[in-house]
């Protein structure tokens, strides 16, 4: 990133081809919207480009990648009220095309919906916890510097996330 | 630990972040506890599902919108970038990278020259080897006088004969080969003006008992009445009163100047 900032462009290049996916799918488990999260992507990676002086040089370029990208999906929900939106659950209809839908994969069907709702659920604080936690499975040390806090503090509160998931879709599924 | 100790763990052995010790006793707690266990049981199955939820792929169109805001961001900026504006970015990053050894150079200027300061201030040490550096010099200067004034005694050139005599006025502490040297010169020399001028030298070192004696003896040695009378005033002005012998003894010499007998008369009277 020292290189973009230093008027090496096409390094921005090598930073797309390494984090696209990771910074795609974070915003994507927070909107649940697969177009408006391409937008997105494109429009974090134009900002790094056009306001490199954002990053100080020091710590990781991850880091401040998420730093930008919480801020735009906290801008787009403020702007946008979010509404729970699901996941596209078609392509694991694809995945399991050809063979019979059998009823453990209704059953999973059943469950992600159930999981997805319980997701909702949950504080937008918590939630996003749980997608950094799971689904980016970025480490506690990481969460804390993204989140500006201690290791520790992130322990507790992916826990406590965790429960509180836990406890909303037992609630459901009963 | 209690049970709830043990479920507070279950998160990071979930998400892989506990040491391998305290992951040994909790497996070994739930292995023993079915309630914890059962309850673990719920919460690795929330997990496991999260993990299991179909995650999309980004589409194709997502990189080559990519290419092409970059590719246009590249000609926007090489666009915007004018060569005034560039040569004084370059100029301002030169010279930020030189603020640094700049400033740590001016520091260390300003610390030499309070070091120097300080040194050449310390009043006992160096005003002390200053002192020693003079009094050596003044020593030196004073035996190269001494050396050159016995070298000019033996000018053939009375004036400089003369200007050896002179000499030594300005050597401080005169040792015994001066004052042989101008007593040889009284004489000795041929010329009466020389005389005249190391016997005023001499006469000025008469704190010296070695010089008085020395004069005491030189009067029956003069023949030139200019330099018989100038001895006789010498003794005069020195109160030199074991001269009276030798002083009569000139008087009894053969072929006296009449004037230098009256004078000396005078001076034998004086002294007595």
């Amino acid at each position: 990133m020292m290189k973009v900032k230093n008027g090496d462009i096409d390094k921005m290049g090598l930073l797309y081809e390494r984090y696209n996916r990771q910074l795609f799918r974070f915003i994507f488990n927070m909107t649940r919207q697969k177009e408006l999260s391409e937008d997105m992507v494109q429009n974090i990676f134009l900002r790094m480009l056009k306001y490199p002086d954002g990053f100080m040089g020091f710590g990781e370029f991850k880091t401040w990648m998420y730093h930008i990208a919480r801020n735009a999906v906290y801008d787009h929900f403020r702007k946008v009220k979010r509404t729970p939106a699901h996941y596209d659950l078609t392509n694991l209809e694809e995945h399991i095309e050809g063979d019979q839908k059998s009823d453990t994969l209704l059953e999973k069907e059943q469950e992600f919906k159930t999981l997805e709702t319980a997701m909702d659920k949950l504080s937008e604080e918590n939630r996003e916890l749980l997608i950094l936690c799971r689904f980016q499975e970025l480490k506690y040390h990481e969460i804390a510097k993204i989140l500006n806090t201690t290791e520790g503090a992130i322990k507790v509160r992916v826990h406590r996330a965790l429960n509180q998931l836990k406890t909303n879709y037992l609630r459901i599924e009963n | 630990m209690e049970c709830k100790d043990y479920r507070d763990q279950f998160t990071s052995l979930l998400t892989d972040s506990i040491h391998q010790k305290e992951r040994r006793e909790i497996e070994n707690h739930l292995a023993g506890c079915a309630e914890c266990h059962k309850e673990f049981e719920a919460a690795r199955k929330i997990w496991d599902l999260m993990g299991e939820i179909p995650q999309p792929e980004p589409s194709p169109s997502m990189r080559t919108n990519f290419d092409v805001m970059l590719n246009n961001f590249k000609e926007e900026s090489v666009a915007k970038r004018n060569p005034v504006g560039e040569w004084i970015n370059r100029m301002r990053e030169y010279l930020s990278l030189q603020a640094q050894p700049r400033l740590a150079f001016s520091l260390l200027l300003v610390a030499a020259g309070l070091i120097g300061g300080y040194l050449l201030h310390q009043p006992g040490q160096s005003s002390i080897a200053y002192n020693k550096q003079i009094d050596t010099l003044t020593s030196q200067v004073s035996q190269m006088k001494e050396v050159m004034m016995l070298t000019l005694l033996n000018d053939p050139s009375a004036s400089q004969r003369m200007r050896a005599v002179s000499y030594t006025e300005e050597i401080s502490n005169v040792d015994l080969k001066v004052i042989g040297a101008l007593f040889t010169t009284l004489n000795g020399d041929p010329n009466v003006n020389v005389r005249l001028a190391t016997l005023d030298a001499l006469v000025k070192l008469a704190d010296e008992p070695k010089v008085r004696e020395g004069l005491v003896r030189c009067i029956d040695l003069q023949e030139s009445p200019l330099m018989q009378s100038a001895i006789a005033d010498a003794m005069v002005k020195l109160q030199e009163k074991s001269s009276v012998m030798s002083l009569k003894k000139l008087l009894g010499k053969k072929g006296l100047n009449q004037m230098v007998k009256t004078n000396i008369e005078k001076s034998i009277q004086k002294l007595i």
